[in-house]
C-alpha cells in the first residue's frame, strides 16, 4: 500500500462535471487539494480516432455499461480525466425555473439552493467556457433541416449553446474534440485548479473512504497497474465519481443510509429517427450537437440534432445484405434526430456479487414509452416537414420507412413494450439525492448542503445529487450545483 | 477472449452477408470482432461471444438445416440471417443488432468503405 506522504486538505474522487468544479473551487479558496481519477488522462494523441477508439480509451466499462430491466439499454458514460465532459455534445442548458421547482421543492431545499445562487453560478461558468449559441455556420445540415422543419411546423426551437471556444465543427464531439476546441474540464477548471497547486491523478480508482469516529479520514484505491494507495484527508471528501459509481462508494463504505443509496436511479433515454434527403445532408460536418427542439420539454420530451458517425446510424438501419447497403449509400443524404424522454421510471445501482462492474436496473415506466412514441411520431413529421423524402422510426414492429406525413398515422400503434425500441441514456442521476433526512421514503442520501447523512467530511457534488430528473442536458446543472455547494464547504 | 481464426472465418461468412460486402472486407470486420473481445470486460465479451456461437452453430433451430452457418447455401444463409434480425424474441433479436453495432464499429473503419461512402479518414485531421 502506497500512502501519500502529506494528507491534502480534501481529496475529489472523480473529476468530471461535479468534480472539477468542486477541485476548483476548493483550489481558489487556497486549499490543498488531490483529484484522484479513476481514467486516464486525455492526451492529444486520444483524441478525434473514431468511435472505436473512444469507446475503449474514454468510456466506462469500454462503453458497455448497461441497465436491464424489462430491456437492456446503454448507459453511456465519460471515464476519464474531464469524465463526461470530454465525450458529450457539449451541450449547455440553464436550470429552467420549472425544472427548479420540481427538483427542489423542499421548503429547505429552496432556502439554502436558491434559483437566484444558481444562475449566478451558471452565469461564471458560462464565462468560464465560453458559452455561446452554435453560429449558422456550425449548424451544418443536419442542423439546418430541423430548424427548416421547426419553422415551418412553429414548433420552438434554437441554436444549442455550447461550451465550445472557435468550434470547427468537425462533427467529432464524442470522440473527445480533436482540435481541443470544446471547453471540457480536463481543458478548463482541471488545469486551472493545478496552477493553484491541486493534484489531479488518473489511474487512480478509489474504492472505499475510511473514517474515524464519525469523520472521513483518508480514502483507499488501487491505481490502474493495480498496485494499492491510501490517502489520508485533513478536511474531508468530495465525492464525485458519477451517478453510477458515487453510491457503490458509499455503500462499500458504508456511509449514508443504506435505504437511499443506490436507489432511485433515474435518467434520460433516447432514441433517434432517421430521415433521408434528397440533397447531401452530410452529417460529418458542423458542431455534432447544433440545434434543439424543445416545444414539447413541458410534455416530457426534447429533441436534438445527434451527429452520429455511420458506423452508429447504421445499426437499426433496416435491411441486410445489399437492404443495408442500400440504406447506407444514403448515408451522406442522412440526418439523424434524437428524442429525449424525462423518465419518471426509477432504478438501482448496485454492485454486481462477480466482478467489479455496476449492476444496474431500470425500465422505462410506460408513460415514458407513450412520450416515446409521441416523440418519434413528432420527429417524423419534423422531417417531412423539413423535406425528408423517407423516413426510418427505427422501432421493431412498427413500418420499417415512411415515405410521406400521410403514414404517420402508423406510428399512433407502435409498442409501448421498451424491447421493441432501441433506447440508450447518457443522463443518469438520483442514486446520493438531495434530502432531508426525516422524510422518509421522500428522503435523501445528502442533505441540502451536499454532505452525507450521518458522517462528517464527506460531501456528494455530481449527478447522482438531483432530487429529481431535470429533463435538460444536465452539464450546467451540476457544475453549477457543484460550485455553489463547494463554496460552502471552504 | 477472442475469435478463433477457424471461428472469424466463419462468422465472416455471416458478416458478408450481414453487411452486404465481399468477404475480404468481413473477415478484416471479423478480426476486429476478434480484438473487440480481447479489450472489453469478461461479462459484455462472454455475451457477445455467446451470439457469435449461435449465429454460427444453431441453423438446425431456426431453419432446420443441422449445418453450421457457412455450410449453408447463399439463399439458406440470408433467409437465416433474415429470422435473427426479425425475431420476435428479444434476446434474439437483440443478439444479433449486437453483434451487428460492434461489427459496425470494424466496418466504419475500413478504407474501403469510408471511400465509398464519401468520408474521410477515421482520425482527424488536427488544427
Amino acid at each position: 500500500m502506497t500512502s501519500s506522504g502529506h494528507a491534502p486538505d480534501f481529496v475529489v474522487v472523480g473529476s468530471g462535471a461535479g468534480g472539477a468544479t468542486a477541485a476548483l473551487v476548493l483550489a481558489e479558496a487556497g486549499h490543498d487539494v488531490v483529484v484522484l481519477e479513476e481514467g486516464p488522462a486525455v492526451r492529444d494523441e486520444d483524441r478525434g480516432l473514431g468511435t472505436h477508439d473512444a469507446f475503449m480509451r474514454l468510456f466506462r466499462d469500454r462503453c458497455t455499461q448497461v441497465a436491464v430491466g424489462r430491456s437492456v439499454i446503454p448507459m453511456l458514460q465519460g471515464r476519464c480525466v474531464g469524465g463526461t465532459t470530454v465525450v458529450n455534445g457539449a451541450i449547455v442548458w440553464r436550470l429552467p425555473e420549472d425544472v427548479y421547482d420540481r427538483c427542489f421543492e423542499h421548503p429547505l431545499a429552496r432556502e439554502l439552493l436558491p434559483l437566484r445562487e444558481i444562475l449566478a453560478r451558471m452565469d461564471r461558468i458560462e464565462r468560464d467556457l465560453s458559452v455561446a449559441p452554435a453560429p449558422d455556420r456550425l449548424l451544418g445540415g443536419n442542423g439546418t433541416l430541423m430548424k427548416v422543419g421547426a419553422e415551418k411546423l412553429g414548433w420552438r426551437g434554437h441554436a444549442i449553446r455550447r461550451n465550445v471556444l472557435d468550434c470547427q465543427g468537425s462533427g467529432r464531439c464524442l470522440e473527445a474534440c480533436p482540435t481541443r476546441r470544446k471547453q471540457s474540464l480536463e481543458q478548463t477548471y482541471l488545469p486551472r485548479a493545478e496552477r493553484l497547486g491541486a493534484r489531479v491523478m488518473p489511474d487512480h480508482e478509489v474504492r472505499t473512504i475510511e473514517t474515524s469516529a464519525g469523520r472521513a479520514v483518508a480514502v483507499t484505491g488501487r491505481r490502474a497497474d493495480g498496485s494499492p494507495f491510501r490517502f489520508g484527508v485533513r478536511r474531508g471528501v468530495v465525492v464525485a465519481a458519477g451517478a453510477v459509481h458515487s453510491p457503490l462508494l458509499l455503500r462499500r463504505s458504508g456511509l449514508g443510509p443504506r435505504e437511499h443509496v443506490g436507489e432511485h436511479f433515474h435518467c434520460h433515454p433516447g432514441t433517434a429517427v432517421a430521415g433521408i434527403y434528397r440533397d447531401p445532408v452530410r452529417i460529418w460536418e458542423g458542431a455534432t450537437q447544433s440545434y434543439e427542439v424543445d416545444e414539447f420539454r413541458h410534455r416530457g420530451f426534447k429533441m436534438e440534432v445527434v451527429g452520429l458517425p455511420a458506423e452508429l446510424a447504421g445499426v437499426r438501419l433496416p435491411g441486410v445484405g445489399d437492404g443495408f447497403q442500400r440504406a447506407m449509400r444514403d448515408f451522406p443524404h442522412m440526418a439523424v434526430w434524437g428524442v429525449q424522454v424525462r423518465s419518471d421510471a426509477e432504478g438501482t445501482v448496485r454492485e454486481r456479487a462477480l466482478g467489479d462492474r455496476a449492476a444496474i436496473t431500470y425500465t422505462p415506466s410506460q408513460r415514458d414509452m407513450a412520450l416515446f412514441r409521441e416523440g418519434v411520431r413528432r420527429l417524423c413529421e419534423l422531417h417531412f416537414a423539413a423535406g425528408a423524402e423517407r423516413v426510418y422510426p427505427g422501432v421493431h414492429g412498427g413500418p420499417e420507412e415512411l415515405r410521406s406525413p400521410d403514414e404517420l398515422g402508423r406510428l399512433d400503434d407502435l409498442t409501448l413494450d421498451p424491447r421493441d425500441w432501441s433506447l440508450m441514456s447518457s443522463h443518469l442521476f438520483g442514486t446520493c439525492r438531495m434530502g432531508a433526512t426525516d422524510a422518509g421514503e421522500k428522503g435523501g442520501v445528502i442533505g441540502f448542503d451536499g454532505a452525507v447523512h450521518g458522517v462528517r467530511g464527506v460531501w456528494v457534488l455530481d449527478a447522482s445529487f438531483f432530487p429529481a430528473t431535470l429533463g435538460v442536458n444536465p452539464q450546467h446543472s451540476i457544475m453549477a450545483l457543484s460550485m455553489l455547494l463547494s463554496e460552502r464547504i471552504v | 477472449m477472442g475469435l478463433a481464426p477457424a471461428a472469424q472465418r466463419r462468422i465472416a461468412v455471416v458478416l458478408a452477408d450481414v453487411l452486404g460486402e465481399p468477404l475480404d472486407v468481413a473477415l478484416a470486420v471479423a478480426a476486429f470482432l476478434d480484438g473487440y473481445l480481447r479489450r472489453v470486460p469478461f461479462e459484455a465479451a462472454l455475451g457477445l461471444r455467446v451470439v457469435v456461437w449461435a449465429i454460427t452453430w444453431l441453423p438446425l433451430l431456426f431453419i432446420g438445416v443441422p449445418l453450421p452457418v457457412d455450410a449453408l447455401s447463399p439463399e439458406r444463409r440470408l433467409a437465416y440471417v433474415r429470422r435473427w434480425s426479425e425475431s420476435r424474441v428479444y434476446l434474439l433479436r437483440e443478439g444479433f443488432y449486437l453483434l451487428k453495432a460492434i461489427s459496425l464499429m470494424g466496418w466504419g473503419a475500413q478504407p474501403v468503405v469510408r471511400a465509398r461512402l464519401g468520408l474521410g479518414p477515421m482520425a482527424a485531421v488536427r488544427t
